[in-house]
C-alpha cells in the first residue's frame, strides 16, 4: 500500500468523522424541535414529577448547553447517556444488546446474498438463454422489486402460519431464519443480476477468447479469469447492500419481532427517548459510512488499475 | 466529494425522516398507562371466561400441585420500561409485578368465580379507626415467615421504606400521587422551582412499632384504600437492593418477594419467570415457569398464537377482530375495562358563523356541541367500526364505576329515568336525538330544507393519532357531519406529537380516551380542573378563564359555596376540592354527579364508547383470570 493510498484512507476517515458529526448535530436539533417529549403519555404526569425528571436528565438546561455536554460526553468518555424510557439502563447497554442480534442477522444475510448471488449469476450467464437462466431472471426480478415488508409478511404467512414449520418470533431459536431470508433475498437477486450481466460482458472480451483459443480448461477460464473481473460491480454494490440491510432491518425486525437495533430505533423515536435516538442514529450512520469506506478500499484491492483520489 | 456529501445528506435524511414519519405502532386506542379497579359485583358479570372451572383449587386449596415442570408461553407487551414497582405505570408492567411481588393485599378469584381483594402479606385487612381530626388509621400485621427471594426476612420496615420512596419527589414516579391519600404526602411530594424536594426529610404518616406491624394514617376515609394496597406501587422493596439504580434491569440484582423470580431476561425478547422457593404460599402456585415474550407487534402476536407457540396474547390487530371472533369463538375474550373513548372539543374554539348574533355566547356553543354529539350513532361505531365488544357510552364516567350504594354510577346521573346516562343510545333514542339535534342547530345556522343541510357551518378539523382504528372512527364522524352539510377535515399526527398538540390546546376537536386508576368517579372528574395536566379541553384557560357562565350551590352538602354566573375556576375547581375533602360518602357521590353534570352540560366531552380489554387465550389453559385493571394472572394456571 503506497503513501497515496494511505493519505486517501486518512482523508476518508476524517470526512467520515465530519459526516457523523453533521448527522449528530442535525439529528440533535431536529429531534428537540419535534413536538412531544419523553415524559408525555395519555395520562399526564404531575408537574412536579415532570420537573424533577427534567432536572434529573438535564433537559431543563438550554438546548445548546445540552448539545455541548452531549458531544463532550461522547468524545471524552464514550458515554451515550441513560435511556429515558427504560430506567436504569444505559444507551450503550441497550444498543449493545440490539447490535448483537442485528449484526448476526445482517452478516448472515449479507454472506448468503453474496454467495448465492454470485453463484446464481455466474450460472445464469454461463447457461444464457436456457430455461434455468430465464427462471433465475424472473425470480430475481420479483425479489428485487418486492419491498421487504411484503416479502416478510408473505414468508410469515406461508412458513409460520400455514405450514407452521418456522417460528414467527425472531427471539426464539429458529426465529432468525425468516428474517435472514427476508433480508437477503433482495440483495441476493440484485447481485445475481449484476454478476450475470458483468459475467456476460467479461465472457465476450478478447482475453477470454484468447484463453479459449490457447486451450485453457473451461473451469479455469471461468474461475481464473472471468469471475474475478466480473466481480467489480458486485463490490461497488457492497456498500449500498449493507445500507439496505441496515435500513431493511428496521422493517424486518418489526415484522418478526426481532430484538435488534432497528426495533430499538423505532421504539426510541416514537417514545422520544432522546439519548436512545441519538445513540442509534450515530451507530447506524457510522456503520454506513464505514461500510462505504471499506467497499471503496476493496475496490482498489480487486482492481489495481483504479487509483484512489 | 459529491458522493461523500450525498452520504452525509442521506444519513441525516434517514434520521430526520424516521423522526417525522413513524407511526405509533405500539399504541392502541386504549391509553397505555390506565389502571382501574372495580367492585366484585361488577366483575362477576364481566368475566365470561370458559376456563374458569377449577379455579378454587388453584387459588386457595393448594393441594394438587404436581405440575412443577409446567411452562406457559405468553405475550402481554413489549420490553417493560421498568420492573421497579414504584416506577411502573404500565398495565403490562403491573402484570409482571403481581407475579414478582406480594403486597399487603391482592386480587383473587374465589371459588365462585368472583374477583375480590383479599389480604396477602397482611394477616387480614381490618377496618380503619377514625381519629378526632377526621384522619383514619389502619393497623396491619404481617404474616409469619415472609421472605425475600434472596432468603432474607421481609419486615414491616420494608413496606414503610418502599412507600416513602415511591411517593418521594426525588424519585418522581408517574404514580407517586397514588400516595396522596396518606397523611403527610403533600410535604413528601413538594418541590421547588428547580425540581428539588422542598422537604427532603418529610415522611408519610406510616409507623412500624415492630418488625411485623404497620400503622398507616390516611387524610380521610378512602373507599378504594384496599385496592390501593393491591396496587403495584404499594409493593415493598428492599432498601439495600434499590440503592443500585439499575437493580430492576438484571435478574442477578432483582430481589422480590412474590410467587416468582426472574430467571432470565433477554432484553426485548424474553423474560422468564420461575417459581420462587422462598414465597410463603409456594405450594399454591401451579405454574412452574412463565415465558413472557416481549413484542408490541399485534400481527406478530397473532401469528404466534395461531401457530400455537404462545398460549396468551394481550392484544389483537383491530382490523382482524371480526375474523378472529368467528375463527376462535372460545379463545377470543372481551372483558370490561373501566374507561371511556371520547371526542373532546377545545372550549375556546369558535363554532358560530361570522356575524352571528350568538357570537361569544358560551351557552350557544355548549348547545351546538351537545347537539353535534347527538348526531353520532354509537351502536354503529361499536358494532361496525370498533368491533371489539365495546359498549355505547352515554356518560363520561365509565360503566363499572360504582355509586355510593354500589349501583352503577352512570345509571344514576338523573337526567331521565327512560335511559342510562345523559342521552339515549338505543336505536329509537338515537333517531329521536338526531332529529332534535338538527332542530337545535337550526337556531344558530342557516338550514336548507330542500337538501337537508346546513349552509353556513364553519369547517371543523378532527385531530387523531395515527392508527387505523382512530382513523376509521374519524371517517365515520366526518361522514355523519357531511350528511347535514358540516365539513370536518381529518388530521392525524404521530403519537407523541399528538399528545403535545392536544395538551397545548392547539386543536378544535380531538380523539381522546381515559382509563381510571381505581374504582372512584373522581379519577374521571379531577382531570378537568383548570390547572390539571390532563385538561385537554382547556377549561378555565385562555378566553374561557373569564367566561362567567357557571353556577354552583353546595350548601345542601354542608359546604359553604353558593355562586352564580361564576367562572370555571370559581365553580368546578372549588367543587372538586370539596369532593376531595368530603368525609360523608353520600354527599361526596352526589357532588361527583354535580361535577359530571357540569362537564356534560358544556358539550366539550362527547363520549363514544366504553373500553373493553381484548385478549386471546388458548383452550388448553385452565385457571387463568384477569382483573378489570387489565392485569393477567398466570400463577394458578395449568395446561391440559
Amino acid at each position: 500500500m503506497n503513501s497515496k493510498t494511505l493519505s486517501y484512507i486518512l482523508r476518508r476517515i476524517i470526512l467520515a468523522v465530519i459526516t457523523v458529526w453533521v448527522v449528530i448535530t442535525v439529528t440533535f436539533f431536529v429531534m428537540h424541535a419535534v413536538p412531544g417529549g419523553p415524559f408525555v403519555g395519555e395520562k399526564a404526569i404531575s408537574e412536579a414529577a415532570q420537573k424533577a425528571l427534567e432536572a434529573k436528565y438535564g433537559l431543563d438546561k438550554p438546548l445548546f448547553t445540552q448539545y455541548v455536554t452531549y458531544l463532550k460526553d461522547i468524545v471524552t468518555k464514550f458515554d451515550f447517556g441513560p435511556s429515558l424510557k427504560q430506567r436504569g439502563r444505559t444507551v450503550i447497554q441497550i444498543i449493545g444488546d440490539g447490535m448483537k442480534t442485528s449484526v448476526r442477522i445482517g452478516l448472515i444475510a449479507a454472506v448468503i446474498a453474496l454467495i448465492l448471488g454470485v453463484v446464481m449469476g455466474s450460472f445464469a450467464a454461463l447457461k444464457r438463454n436456457t430455461i434455468a437462466d430465464r427462471l433465475i431472471m424472473v425470480l430475481t426480478t420479483a425479489f428485487v422489486s418486492m419491498p421487504s415488508f411484503i416479502m416478510g409478511s408473505l414468508l410469515l404467512i406461508i412458513f409460520a402460519v400455514k405450514l407452521k414449520v418456522l417460528p414467527a418470533n425472531g427471539a426464539t431459536a429458529g426465529g432468525m431464519i425468516l428474517p435472514v431470508i427476508t433480508l437477503s433475498l433482495s440483495p441476493m437477486a440484485y447481485i445475481t443480476r449484476l454478476t450475470r450481466s458483468s459475467m456476460l460482458d467479461v465472457l465476450g472480451q478478447d482475453y477470454i477468447r484468447t484463453a479459449k483459443a490457447k486451450g485453457v480448461p473451461r473451469l479455469r477460464i471461468i474461475f481464473g479469469h472471468a469471475l474475478k473481473n466480473s466481480l467489480l460491480p458486485v463490490i461497488t454494490y457492497f456498500g449500498p447492500m449493507l445500507a439496505y440491510i441496515v435500513t431493511g432491518s428496521l422493517v424486518v425486525e418489526q415484522i418478526f419481532a426481532v430484538p435488534g437495533i432497528g426495533r430499538a430505533y423505532i421504539t426510541s423515536i416514537t417514545g422520544r427517548d432522546y439519548p436512545m435516538i441519538m445513540g442509534t442514529t450515530i451507530i447506524l450512520a457510522a456503520l454506513i459510512v464505514i461500510m462505504n469506506l471499506i467497499s471503496d478500499i476493496l475496490y482498489k484491492i480487486v482492481d489495481p488499475r483504479i487509483t484512489l483520489e | 466529494m459529491k458522493k461523500r456529501l450525498m452520504a452525509a445528506v442521506l444519513a441525516s435524511v434517514l434520521a430526520v425522516s424516521s423522526l417525522a414519519g413513524c407511526g405509533n405502532t405500539g399504541n392502541t386506542p386504549a391509553p397505555e398507562t390506565g389502571d382501574e379497579t372495580s367492585t366484585t359485583t361488577e366483575v362477576q358479570t364481566q368475566v365470561s371466561n370458559p376456563a374458569d372451572e377449577g379455579l378454587g383449587a388453584g387459588s386457595n386449596a393448594g393441594a394438587d400441585v404436581t405440575a412443577e415442570t409446567t411452562e406457559i408461553n405468553v405475550c402481554f407487551g413489549s420490553e417493560p420500561d421498568t420492573l421497579d414497582p414504584a416506577l411502573n405505570s404500565a398495565v403490562d408492567g403491573a402484570t409482571f409485578l403481581v407475579h414478582l411481588f406480594q403486597g399487603l393485599a391482592k386480587w383473587e378469584m374465589n371459588s365462585s368465580g368472583v374477583l375480590e381483594i383479599v389480604a396477602d402479606a397482611a394477616t387480614e385487612l381490618p377496618a380503619g379507626v377514625e381519629n378526632a381530626d377526621g384522619t383514619v388509621t389502619y393497623t396491619y400485621t404481617l404474616r409469619d415467615g415472609l421472605k425475600w427471594s434472596d432468603g432474607s426476612d421481609l419486615t414491616s420496615w420494608d413496606f414503610m421504606y418502599a412507600w416513602n420512596r415511591a411517593a418521594s419527589a426525588a424519585l418522581a414516579a408517574d404514580y407517586g400521587y397514588m400516595f396522596e391519600v396518606i397523611n403527610g404526602y403533600d410535604d413528601v411530594a413538594d418541590i421547588d422551582d428547580d425540581g428539588n424536594p422542598l422537604h427532603p426529610e418529610a415522611k408519610l404518616d406510616v409507623e412500624t412499632p415492630d418488625a411485623k406491624t404497620i400503622v398507616v394514617t390516611l387524610k380521610n376515609d378512602v373507599t378504594y384504600w384496599n385496592e390501593l394496597l393491591a396496587f403495584p406501587t404499594y409493593f415493598p422493596v428492599k432498601e439495600d437492593v434499590v440503592a443500585n439504580e439499575a437493580w430492576a434491569t438484571d435478574p442477578s440484582t432483582y430481589v422480590c418477594n412474590g410467587p416468582y423470580k426472574i430467571a432470565s431476561w433477554d432484553h426485548n425478547s424474553l423474560i422468564k419467570l420461575e417459581k420462587s422457593e422462598n414465597y410463603i404460599d409456594a405450594n399454591d402456585i401451579s405454574m412452574g415457569t412463565i415465558n413472557c415474550y416481549l413484542s408490541d407487534d399485534q400481527n406478530n402476536m397473532l401469528t404466534n398464537f395461531q401457530n400455537g407457540s404462545w398460549q396468551l396474547i394481550d392484544d389483537v390487530p383491530t382490523n382482524e377482530i371480526a375474523s378472529i371472533k368467528s375463527q376462535y369463538p372460545t379463545e377470543f375474550f372481551n372483558v370490561g375495562q373501566l374507561g371511556t373513548y371520547y371526542v373532546c372539543w377545545n372550549v375556546n374554539e369558535d363554532l358560530l358563523p361570522a356575524g352571528s348574533q350568538y357570537a361569544k355566547d358560551e351557552n350557544a356553543k355548549a348547545d351546538i356541541r351537545r347537539a353535534i354529539g347527538l348526531l353520532f350513532d354509537r351502536n354503529y361505531i361499536v358494532e361496525e367500526i370498533a368491533q371489539g365488544g365495546q359498549l355505547p357510552a352515554s356518560s363520561f364516567v365509565s360503566m363499572g364505576l360504582t355509586d355510593a350504594d354500589g349501583s352503577q354510577f352512570y345509571k344514576n346521573c338523573g337526567v331521565s329515568s327512560d335511559y342510562d346516562g345523559y342521552y339515549d343510545t338505543s336505536v329509537n333514542g338515537y333517531e329521536d336525538g338526531f332529529t332534535a339535534a338538527v332542530e337545535a342547530l337550526k337556531v344558530y345556522y342557516d338550514y336548507d330544507e330542500a337538501t337537508g343541510k346546513f349552509t353556513n357551518f364553519p369547517t371543523l378539523t378532527y385531530l387523531y393519532n395515527t392508527s387505523e382504528g382512530h382513523k376509521a372512527i374519524g371517517e365515520y364522524l366526518q361522514s355523519v357531519l357531511a350528511g347535514v352539510g358540516i365539513t370536518m377535515n381529518l388530521e392525524n399526527q404521530e403519537w407523541a406529537t399528538f399528545l403535545n398538540t392536544r395538551k397545548e390546546g392547539d386543536y378544535s376537536i380531538a380523539r381522546n380516551g381515559w382509563l381510571a386508576d381505581y374504582n372512584d368517579p373522581i379519577c374521571f372528574l379531577d382531570m378537568w380542573t383548570t390547572d390539571s395536566g390532563n385538561n385537554d379541553v382547556q377549561f378555565g384557560r385562555g378566553a374561557h378563564a373569564s367566561v362567567k357562565g357557571y353556577s354552583l350551590d353546595l350548601t345542601p352538602y354542608g359546604v359553604d359555596v353558593n355562586v352564580t354566573d361564576a367562572t370555571w375556576s370559581e365553580t368546578y375547581d372549588v367543587l372538586i376540592k370539596a369532593i376531595k375533602s368530603c368525609t360523608d360518602k353520600d354527599s361526596r357521590y352526589k357532588m361527583m354527579h354535580i361535577a359530571e353534570d357540569m362537564l356534560m352540560s358544556t358539550g366539550c366531552i362527547t363520549p363514544l364508547y366504553f373500553y373493553t380489554d381484548m385478549y386471546m387465550l388458548d383452550d388448553s389453559v385452565k385457571g387463568f383470570f384477569s382483573n378489570p385493571l387489565g392485569y393477567k394472572y398466570f400463577m394458578y394456571t395449568t395446561i391440559k
